[in-house]
């Protein structure tokens, strides 16, 4: 019960800010109903999936300070699930998402236990490397469909499906993964304020301190991962269903996993907003630049360079991304 | 009773011997000093009794268990706490918070964890500082703050590393009244180093002198002071050979 009420509690945040994520949420309830085209749908949804990707990065990345440069391993690990258990057994996304969830999860612990034996810039290399491992695994791995990849047709079904979650609608999937956000928000809210949210945060500042407090910081780690995966693996069944036609080669990049990374700290690594911010400001910058400049041929790559140049600028401002931008001027108020 | 028992500890660190030979005990309720010279092994000491270093030979046994080859966070949670000489916070957590870390040791509630906090933090005067970033905080709030975090995981026995150093005397006076307070008041046995003669002569039932990772002496503080082997391990031998009738 009191997980329930704390996650539910947002009283520690100013009035402002409790203005501000109304107003969006309101935005974000209405939005399909508001004239759009079917881009900006497309580019809504993105947000909120890797909004979702970066609260779970954020959990073992942003609050507990180990930066995780391979959260694409664990999105191909759901994708690959939910696509695999369909196609091949019929069997729908509510009953494959978990699945797929618990299989990420063994494969965090399995590569978990070792990694954070490693600290700093050695955890994030190795982060890498597994999850190259495994998508170099999925590529020749002929039962998940090899290089060539999975498609889900839509033929099969009948769509709105809710129980395999194939719709011909972009409006069905929005508002699923809106739901997603939503219960994401509030699990990242209890999680802050739970044992092991402080406990992690004890760790980031220094981890003999927190051991001196009795808190056995490997464990401590894994765990978090664990619930970090678990996002991304649930996002990860969504996006197989969602996009229907899956290659390691894209869903399991590197490119994708340092997306998620970069993402959450611009925006703010270790505030529960950071990585909402962070995903609203790239995401529609790059799907917009992309379809701006895409057309225009020799410019192909300049969103890219565009906003690695946003992100230098910003962490050069402040470390902790917009959201940190933000409390600086907050506490210099105050003073 | 024996609370802490140190049976023959000795610890390497690549061919340097920083603790030699160390055996004492601490009885339930004391309070003692653990002084020397820098590079005396104090800090080694107390992190080969927290768990930080594994020893490289001896015993450590508390409250009556063994505890030599355990991990850190399992001495902290049979009851052994302590400060850290050099606290970097990293500046994400308030006091209020910090406190709340060592109080979750022994619950998962937040609620409880947080009551528990703002208690201690009322009983240490620390009220007031709640709110802030620990990193806003100048030293002397710091070093108490580390205290109330440690004692927010409610320990048996507190081992407090330099609680005092780099302070004015006036906040030597504070700290000195924190310590009596923790020791006197809330029951909890206390070890300190320290390198502030005022504070840890004075409070202190009882000393411990270390010099080149060995014990050279053991007991009350006016008795220590006069221990010619202690007055050469700190002023060097040659102020013993010249004033040495003072100490006879």
């Amino acid at each position: 019960m009191e997980a329930l009420r704390n996650a539910l509690d947002f009283s520690d945040f100013p009035r402002i800010d409790l203005i501000v994520a109304g107003v969006v949420a309101t935005f974000l309830v209405a939005f399909p109903l508001t004239p759009h085209s079917s881009f900006a749908m497309a580019t809504m949804i993105q947000f909120l999936m890797f909004s979702l990707y970066g609260m779970g990065w954020n959990t073992i990345g942003g609050y507990g300070g180990q930066v995780d440069l391979g959260k694409a391993q664990y999105l191909g690990i759901g994708a690959f699930t939910t696509a695999v258990m369909l196609i091949r057994w019929d069997i729908p996304f509510w009953v494959s998402m978990p699945i797929g969830v618990a299989l990420a999860v063994a494969w965090s612990f399995i590569i978990g236990y070792p990694l954070f034996r490693l600290t700093g810039h050695y955890f994030a290399i190795a982060t890498i490397a597994t999850s190259l491992v495994l998508k170099d695994i999925f590529e020749v791995w002929d039962f998940v469909g090899a290089a060539r990849g999975l498609e889900i047709s839509p033929i099969k079904y009948s769509p709105p499906d809710f129980l395999r979650l194939i719709f011909k609608e972009d409006i069905y999937y929005y508002y699923i993964i809106l739901g997603f956000f939503f219960l994401g928000i509030l699990y990242v809210n209890w999680f802050r304020k739970s044992r092991l949210g402080f406990q992690l945060r004890a760790i980031k500042d220094n981890e003999a301190v927190a051991q001196s407090l009795g808190i056995n910081v490997h464990w401590a780690k894994i765990k978090t991962y664990a619930i970090a995966t678990a996002f991304v693996s649930l996002v990860g069944s969504f996006h197989a269903c969602y996009i229907k036609n899956i290659e390691p080669e894209d869903t399991m990049s590197l490119d994708l996993s340092i997306l998620i990374a970069l993402m959450a700290m611009l925006g703010g690594a270790g505030s529960l907003w950071g990585p909402i911010i962070g995903a609203g400001v790239l995401i529609p910058l790059k799907s917009y630049l992309k379809e701006w400049l895409g057309a225009k041929a020799g410019l192909v790559g300049m969103d890219l360079i565009l906003y690695s140049l946003i992100i230098m600028v910003v962490s050069a401002a402040e470390p902790r991304g917009i959201w940190g931008i933000v409390e600086k001027i907050r506490r210099r108020k105050q003073a | 009773m024996a609370l802490l028992e140190v049976h023959n500890l000795t610890k390497d660190f690549d061919g340097l011997r920083a603790n030699d030979d160390i055996s004492f005990t601490l009885d339930q309720g004391e309070l003692v000093g653990l002084i020397g010279p820098n590079g005396a092994g104090k800090t080694t000491l107390f992190n080969c009794i927290s768990g930080l270093h594994p020893v490289t030979s001896g015993r450590i046994v508390f409250d009556g268990q063994e505890i030599t080859h355990l991990k850190p966070y399992e001495v902290a949670r049979r009851g052994l706490g302590r400060t850290f000489q050099v606290y970097v916070a990293s500046g994400d957590l308030t006091v209020e918070e910090n406190v709340m870390v060592g109080c979750f040791m022994r619950t998962r509630s937040r609620t409880l964890a947080n009551v528990r906090a703002r208690e201690i933090l009322a009983d240490l005067k620390l009220s007031d500082l709640a709110g802030y970033l620990v990193s806003e905080l100048p030293v002397s709030a710091q070093k108490r703050v580390t205290m109330a975090t440690a004692l927010g995981s409610d320990p048996k026995l507190l081992l407090l590393d330099e609680v005092a150093a780099g302070l004015n005397p006036s906040e030597i006076e504070e700290i000195m009244t924190i310590i009596k307070h923790i020791h006197d008041d809330l029951g909890v046995t206390v070890m300190l180093i320290e390198h502030v003669m005022e504070l840890v002569m004075k409070v202190s039932h009882r000393v411990i002198v270390l010099d080149y990772g060995q014990k050279i002496a053991e007991g009350e503080p006016a008795t220590v002071a006069k221990d010619p082997l202690v007055i050469k391990a700190y002023l060097g031998e040659r102020y013993v050979r010249e004033h040495g009738e003072k100490f006879k």
